[in-house]
């Protein structure tokens, strides 16, 4: 299985984890982070189907959410589902990296959130 | 600074214009505000046009250069701005700030989209594009899937439900049906698109939630505003409406960086800012355009700006309070739900439309009696910025 290809920052100063990047510090301004990685399985704290894609994508419907990390990163990304039926907002997914769209015929890898029962 | 008033305002009908270039919509609506303003044959002393696709969709840029040649207003100072969904507000804050400060006495501002002229998968691509690059471009995100998620988490904290947000889409659509310039002219019923086993068909999900009919149609148009210092408006043939607030503000542009998602701070900042400026209250407002992309963001943007406590708009919208003859009237104009979401219009639209009721000029089924102070939200990217404005009819 591929590894989780994001970086998070973590403030020096305060601590707060930021991503993506920022130049400074959205709390305290800092401009020194910690690189960290997302830790564990995620939370999902929202969803929704897209029905109507952008250009780009050659599929009926797309399912994407944000979720956060055990460590406290919180991300998009797609979400392994067939539909919102069985999604529940704070229910456990597990982070994989998957292939998320395809341009001019080569995979962009991004995050898919499969829900863990 | 000065107090600066609109003395001339253009718009011309949203929807699919085939027939018209960007160019000949923001063409049209200039010279409907320059006859509205009385100018005739004068000149303005600068032109700011609110666009935001020219680049990606028409291939042309410098667009204000280009307009300022096309109406013969030259040497007029012009420039585009391009500020997402948020356009045309923010290019009526640059026309208010360049009269406020005294530079230019007389300026137009012009917001315009033309959106049409590519399929709905580009248009979709089109307005995604204001999404992050990196960590949310790339996964097929759009508006309305972002509008979907904030849905899904405003719905479980303050139990907005599905009948709340479809008192909000008939409101709007009664309104545009009575509008010349909406986009969408047809009114529906709740049980068409919410009670009877038909509602499935005709209003399917665009992003749950969401359906269908909780969203704006993508439109063409454009609107214009005409700007002058009030002592001059004075002495003009109309009702001056001064621009008596103003308010901008900003928030991350990721909705996972917020601490709380369902907070739309910028509203609530940009909002306060221009209350604060016009020495007003909400309470003194009589007629309000908010940004109607989806039905939610009335809601939202309804409490956020001091209207209603958080988690009553939507109790509020049901109960009939911001319909015409409501507590406070919102969007009697049809709102972006049926007037349309032209992007770099809507923020001027917002503006003419309240110069039109507080000038007291509109039908009788359309205009809020006697409304002497309005109130405009125009909502950029998805909430990360935000531009509020507060106008006020003055005595000549
Ligand atoms: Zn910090």
């Amino acid at each position: 299985m591929m590894s989780i290809n994001i970086v998070a920052y973590k403030c020096k100063k305060c601590g707060r984890v930021h991503f993506p990047f920022h130049d400074r510090c959205l709390a305290c301004k800092s401009r020194e982070f910690e690189e960290i990685a997302p830790k564990g399985n995620a939370k999902l704290l929202t969803y929704t189907t897209i029905f109507n894609l952008p250009w780009g994508f050659d599929q009926r419907f797309l399912i994407i959410g944000i979720a956060e990390f055990e460590n406290g990163v919180k991300a998009m990304g797609q979400v392994d589902a067939q539909s919102v039926e069985g999604l529940k907002l704070g229910m456990k997914v597990r982070p994989n990296w998957a292939s998320v769209r395809q341009q001019h015929g080569e995979d962009i890898y991004g995050l898919k959130f499969e829900p863990i029962e | 600074m000065r107090d600066v008033a609109i003395i001339g305002v253009g718009m011309i009908p949203f929807g699919r214009r085939d027939e018209d270039s960007l160019m000949d919509l923001l063409a049209y609506a200039s010279l409907k505000a320059l006859d509205d303003a009385g100018l005739g044959d004068k000149s303005v002393n600068a032109v700011y046009v609110g666009n935001m696709g020219g680049g990606i969709i028409q291939h042309q840029t410098a667009i204000a250069s280009s307009l300022v040649d096309r109406l013969s207003l030259l040497p007029a100072a012009a420039e585009t701005v391009e500020n997402g969904p948020a356009s045309g507000g923010s290019a009526v804050k640059n026309g208010l700030l360049a009269v406020a400060s005294g530079y230019y006495d007389y300026v137009l501002v012009v917001g315009g989209e033309k959106m049409r002229e590519v399929t709905g998968w580009k248009a979709t691509d089109f307005v995604s594009t204001m999404t992050h690059p990196e960590v949310e471009y790339p996964y097929g995100v759009t508006l309305p899937g972002m509008a979907g998620m904030f849905t899904r988490l405003y719905m479980e904290k303050y139990g907005v439900t599905r009948e709340h947000l479809t008192a909000v889409a008939i409101k709007n659509q009664d309104m545009g049906a009575l509008n010349p310039y909406a986009h969408v002219e047809m009114s529906i019923s709740r049980e068409g698109i919410l009670d009877s086993p038909h509602s499935v068909v005709n209003n399917p999900p665009v992003a749950d939630p969401l359906h269908l009919y909780d969203a704006c149609p993508v439109s063409d148009g454009a609107a214009a505003v005409i700007l002058c210092p009030l002592e001059i408006a004075k002495k003009t043939g109309k009702p001056p409406v001064l621009i008596a607030g103003f308010g901008q503000a900003t928030d991350t542009h990721t909705l996972q960086e917020r601490d709380d998602p369902t907070d739309l701070k910028a509203v609530s900042l940009a909002a306060k800012q221009a209350f604060e400026m016009a020495k007003l209250k909400p309470a003194d407002i009589h007629v309000a355009e908010l940004h109607d992309a989806f039905t939610i963001l009335e809601i939202a943007e309804s409490e956020h700006v001091g209207f209603f406590k958080k988690g009553e708009g939507a109790i509020a919208a049901l109960a009939g309070k911001t319909k015409l003859g409501g507590q406070i009237p919102i969007n009697v104009s049809g709102g972006l739900k049926a007037r349309g979401h032209p992007v770099g219009a809507t923020g001027v639209a917002q503006v003419v439309e309240i110069t039109f009721q507080l000038r007291h000029e509109l039908p009788k089924n359309r205009q809020v009696k006697g409304a002497e102070n309005g109130l405009t939200v125009n909502f950029g990217g998805f909430g990360n910025n935000v531009l509020a404005f507060v106008l006020r009819r003055v005595q000549q």
